[in-house]
């Protein structure tokens, strides 16, 4: 059953001015599958908020410039609304509520987007299973049996969006958090270059790998989200002053001349079949388009060390950032005999095993008499990995590989603990953090019905090349506008 | 580097004003195991020490600084909306010693 | 055996810019509390600091003071632990790389001038006040992000008397540039002491000693001097000297046991990640340092050059920036600077100091006392009735040329006019002039008397006593 809600921004802007649908209407009907859906993928819902918005919105004229204008979407809930509670999946801020919005949020209000509710995620952006956020496990709309995942940390904004219920949703990405979850649930997700997209009220996980991403059905409309978001905020001293003045909905899907590159040893480790024959039949398509693919080693040594760099370095800075939360000023509050009663019964009651533990290691890391070899030489392989992706930056325009090296987890066998099982392609997108570089996952293709995706990943503020080479691809594909509601016509491509 | 013991580990837990359960400190070991293997496989990669940190991304130096303009205060009602123990306008804690 | 002190100081500046180090949040004194907060002040997830320009130009001026080597790129780092006056659980500050390093200051002792070294000078963010009860403790956010500078001195002072003069300079410094109010007493200049001792002509450090909270000049020069003095005598008792904090009790005048020091706290410094470093351009540098207000020691040298002032009167000035420039607005409306320096220490500070006013609460413009000086120059009016005006000015800060008019008070010191009056007298009193050739002297104040009561008492006695004699003379 269709629904202008199911189309892309694109396609729901034209309807809207068009006046054949209204910003009530949608909000409406949002609401209502948001209701209905199974998943566990919203922290909340603000009906009453986005209903009195949609009303104020559906009485004046749709503004053509403001391309989200009456469109409704989910935030996941580490980005601070004021007035509406905020806790990033963790039981130490129930009952916070923000006194400021964070800027995307702000932007996108002011274009007219209208918020219907906080999504799910991993308990402060800390996971990347979708299971250890204070309201337990996300479930993967894909499946209605509940035995897969969606994986993490931004699972309920996946699900939003691969359910259908909004077009888009904002999530954030420190090692692969919208760009895995969005393989495993057949979406686009986008990581832009850092500093590109403004992280003033996202609350920060670790802030030298931290990126505000986010989820839709299509290239073009991650392209148009990109214009709205991408603006310089003096309130985030990161935020960059390098703006390009291009539009990034201006699409062409030219790929000749474009130089790809596969890293061999991430290619190599896949042994799904379907993925690699899916994976192949790709390459050969945009090779046709133009274009020239070369496989090239990226460095075994440094493609297994990228998994405990990124422990380490993000343990330790997420730490610090989380040393504010005590029960004093934000959270629920317990009374104590000392003022260490007190912080340490917020903390131990609050905070779930999981992210104790990483705070630990953190912790550990930074400690003055393991600072140089743990910490520091965490930082060391930093550089050392994102030089060598540099490197091939001069050859080449992007990498392009699977992003996932099988499709969605099982629920069964998921584990959040550290193990020596290392799987090279299930890291390798961190890549994209590390060095700060625009990252995009598009879907790929389908195994048992579920989806995997393919990720494209190129040099720091090179965004527009990047949504150029997905669109391509993704006409090539032909899985523009997924979703659980159409999948079953599209799958057979 | 620090040998690593659940002692270790449980006051580096109580310095963060924080305690797990028994159960957790012993997973915590096991993975301080796999960290510590992995700690050393990085060791081996050539050069590796006489390499530079890496804080951003990549050379992100800006030249801007905020003029220095007192922006509206929050009122005293809005700062303390999200505590949970308040008296006389500020926030209430056992006396602090020390 | 003769021990030598070894003593470094840690100094924290609290800056007096409109708003905070890494927030816009606002500072004013003496204001509610946690009503001059933002959200970052409390340390709310998701906020982000962005650095003070004002502070950088601050720290930038009182680095060149202290002739150090000022960093042109600005970094900052994370120091992690947690503390209830600490709402991020960490401080941003500058570890690794201040922004000033290597630099000293002069002082003079026994007539000889010392230069002390200072290790490092770097910014960082002020914690917020508690207020402690008797069985809880009030948190108070407003102080939460004031901009400091912490400026670290190498143990390079041996006595208290140096330690007072080294903070001293200290205050004058950051005063005179405008940086901060350098009070000891209100909290906007504090004093960390590091003292140790060890056999004269050795090299080894002894063990260190921190006494903390000291809030007056005199406090740090009498805590030093008591601690020194302590030390050596549990060494000479062949007692060891245990690495301690300690605080300086007045009342008693001694240092007194906070806490035996247990390891040092591990505060897992790093590269504070949501801070761009920052490039000062060299011009920014230089701009700050040449457009920095006018520092002590270059008024010292103005005010003697210049103004001509005797050098006890000048430092008396110079003892504070608002006299200071209080003094230089005055001097702009009269060129009888001697003169309007004495005025303002006798009279203006008198009275100030007599009424506990601060000056910068002092009704009468600078200008007014300029002209009032000028009236007792030109000897229009003489010194009683100078004072009668200062007293009426003093409450109203009305114009003293108009409270002149008002009191009919004027000098007559016209010579012609005075002759005659002399006259007068002389001719109703024809033996005085024999008298005073006789050597009578006191005919002369006789006469002074006598035209004085003619006059109503406006007689400028200077030139009057010249003439008096002249017509005795005749």
């Amino acid at each position: 059953m269709s629904n202008y809600l199911d189309l892309s921004i694109k396609e729901i802007h034209s309807a809207l001015l068009k006046g054949e649908t209204t910003p009530l209407e949608l909000t409406k009907e949002a609401i209502k599958r948001a209701k209905a859906n199974k998943d566990n993928a919203f922290e909340c819902l603000c009906e009453e908020k986005a209903l009195l918005k949609a009303e104020e919105l559906s009485k004046v004229k749709v503004p053509e410039d403001k391309i989200m204008f009456g469109i409704p979407y989910v935030a996941k809930d580490n980005f601070s609304t004021k007035g509406i509670e905020t806790t990033g999946g963790s039981d130490i801020l129930k009952g916070y509520i923000p006194l400021f919005n964070a800027t995307v949020i702000n932007l996108l209000e002011e274009n007219g987007a209208i918020l219907i509710g906080k999504a799910t995620l991993d308990e402060l952006a800390m996971g990347g299973t979708g299971t250890t956020g204070h309201k337990g496990i996300t479930f993967n709309p894909y499946d209605k049996t509940h035995t897969r995942l969606i994986g993490g940390s931004s699972c309920g904004s996946a699900v939003a969006v691969s359910d259908a219920i909004v077009p888009f949703a904002l999530g954030s990405d420190t090692g692969d958090s919208v760009r895995k979850p969005a393989s495993n649930a057949g979406l686009v997700g986008y990581k832009p270059t850092w500093g590109q997209i403004s992280r003033f009220g996202l609350f920060p996980f670790a802030p030298s790998l931290d990126h505000v991403a986010y989820f839709t059905r299509s290239v073009e409309d991650a392209a148009l989200m990109f214009n709205v978001l991408s603006k310089h905020d003096e309130n985030d001293s990161t935020s960059s002053f390098k703006t390009r003045l291009d539009d990034y909905s201006k699409l062409d899907g030219n790929l000749k001349g474009k130089k790809f590159v596969v890293l061999k040893e991430v290619y190599d480790s896949i042994t799904d079949k379907v993925i690699k024959d899916k994976f192949d039949l790709l390459l050969n398509k945009i090779k046709e388009g133009g274009s020239t693919v070369d496989f090239v080693e990226f460095g075994k040594k440094l493609l297994m060390a990228i998994y405990p760099s990124y422990i380490v370095i993000s343990s330790a800075e997420a730490t610090s950032n989380n040393a504010n939360l005590d029960g004093i000023k934000f959270g629920p509050f317990y009374k104590g005999n000392t003022y260490q009663d007190v912080m340490m019964q917020a903390r131990t009651k609050g905070f779930s095993p999981l992210i104790k533990r990483r705070f630990v290691i953190g912790s550990y890391s930074l400690m003055s008499e393991n600072q140089e070899e743990v910490f520091k030489r965490a930082q060391k392989v930093r550089h050392l990995i994102v030089d060598r992706a540099k490197e091939l930056y001069k050859k080449y325009d992007s990498i392009i590989c699977p992003a996932s090296p099988s499709i969605a987890p099982l629920v069964k066998g998921a584990s959040n603990q550290l193990n020596d099982t290392y799987l090279i392609a299930d890291n390798w997108l961190a890549i994209g953090n590390f060095g700060g570089f625009p990252s995009i996952t598009i879907p790929l293709g389908f195994e048992d019905d579920m989806p995997f995706g393919v990720n494209i990943t190129s040099d720091a503020f090179k965004d527009f090349e990047v949504f150029n080479e997905a669109f391509a691809m993704e006409n090539i594909l032909g899985y523009r506008d997924l979703s659980v509601l159409n999948f079953k016509d599209k799958e057979g491509k | 580097m620090k040998k690593v013991s659940k002692e270790v580990l449980k006051d580096a837990a109580n310095r963060l004003m924080f305690d797990m359960s028994d159960e957790q400190y012993n997973i915590l070991l096991d993975e301080f195991d796999v960290i510590t293997k992995q700690l050393e496989l990085m060791g081996e990669i050539e050069g590796i020490d006489k390499e530079d940190v890496m804080t951003f991304p990549f050379n992100c130096e800006v030249d801007f600084l905020r003029e220095d303009e007192a922006a509206t205060a929050l009122t005293q009602d809005e700062v303390l909306s999200n505590a949970g123990s308040i008296k006389d306008g500020q926030i209430k804690l056992p006396k602090v010693i020390g | 055996m003769n021990f030598e002190a070894v003593i470094g100081l840690e100094i924290h500046v609290e800056m007096k810019t409109k708003s905070k180090m890494f927030s816009a949040g606002p500072i004013s004194f003496g204001a509610t509390p946690n009503t001059n907060c933002v959200p970052m002040d409390l340390g709310m997830p998701g906020t982000m600091p962005r650095v003070n320009k004002q502070a950088v130009i601050n720290a930038i001026r009182v680095s060149n003071a202290l002739h150090m080597t000022i960093d042109h790129d600005l970094w900052f780092d994370r120091k992690n632990y947690f503390y209830t006056d600490l709402p991020k659980g960490y401080q941003i500050t500058q570890q690794d790389r201040p922004i000033g390093s290597d630099g000293y200051l002069e002082i003079e002792v026994n007539g000889k001038t010392k230069r002390c070294e200072i290790e490092r000078l770097h910014m960082e963010e002020d914690t917020c006040m508690q207020h402690h009860f008797s069985d809880y403790t009030l948190i108070d956010y407003n102080r939460a992000g004031i901009p400091l500078v912490e400026i670290v001195s190498c143990p390079v002072l041996r006595s208290g008397e140096e330690a007072r003069k080294y903070v001293e300079k200290i205050r004058d410094i950051v005063t005179f540039a405008n940086v901060s109010d350098g009070k000891m007493e209100e909290g906007s200049l504090r004093c960390d002491v590091n003292v140790s001792i060890r056999p004269y002509g050795t090299t080894k450090l002894g063990t260190k000693v921190e006494v903390k909270n000291l809030n007056s000049l005199q406090h740090i020069e009498n805590a030093i001097d008591f601690e020194v003095k302590r030390q050596s005598e549990l060494l000479l008792l062949g007692k060891p000297i245990q690495q301690e904090t300690r605080r300086y009790d007045e009342a008693k005048k001694e240092t007194i046991l906070m806490r035996i020091k247990t390891d040092a706290v591990d505060y897992k410094y790093f590269t504070e990640p949501n801070i761009c470093p920052i490039h000062l351009s060299d011009s920014f540098v230089d701009d700050a340092i040449k457009t920095c207000p006018e520092l002590y020691d270059e008024k010292l040298a103005r005010f003697l050059n210049e103004y001509k002032l005797n050098e006890v009167d000048a430092k008396i000035l110079l003892s504070n920036v608002d006299y200071a420039d209080y003094f230089d607005k005055g001097a702009t409306f009269t060129g009888n600077f001697q003169n309007l320096a004495n005025f303002f220490i006798s009279n203006v500070l008198g009275y100030l100091n007599k009424n506990n006013i601060d000056i910068k609460n002092f009704k009468v413009e600078s200008k007014h006392i300029a002209e009032l000086v000028d009236l007792l120059k030109d000897k229009k009016i003489n010194s009683s009735q100078g004072i009668e005006i200062f007293n009426k000015m003093v409450q109203t800060n009305e114009s003293p040329i108009k409270l002149q008019k008002a009191m009919g008070a004027t000098l007559i010191g016209d010579e012609e006019t005075i002759r005659n009056l002399v006259d007068e007298v002389i001719k109703a009193n024809p033996s005085i002039p024999a008298d005073f050739k006789a050597g009578t002297t006191r005919v002369q104040g006789f006469v002074m008397g006598q035209i004085m009561k003619k006059t109503g008492g406006k007689i400028d006695p200077g030139v009057a006593n010249k003439i008096i004699v002249e017509e005795l003379k005749k």
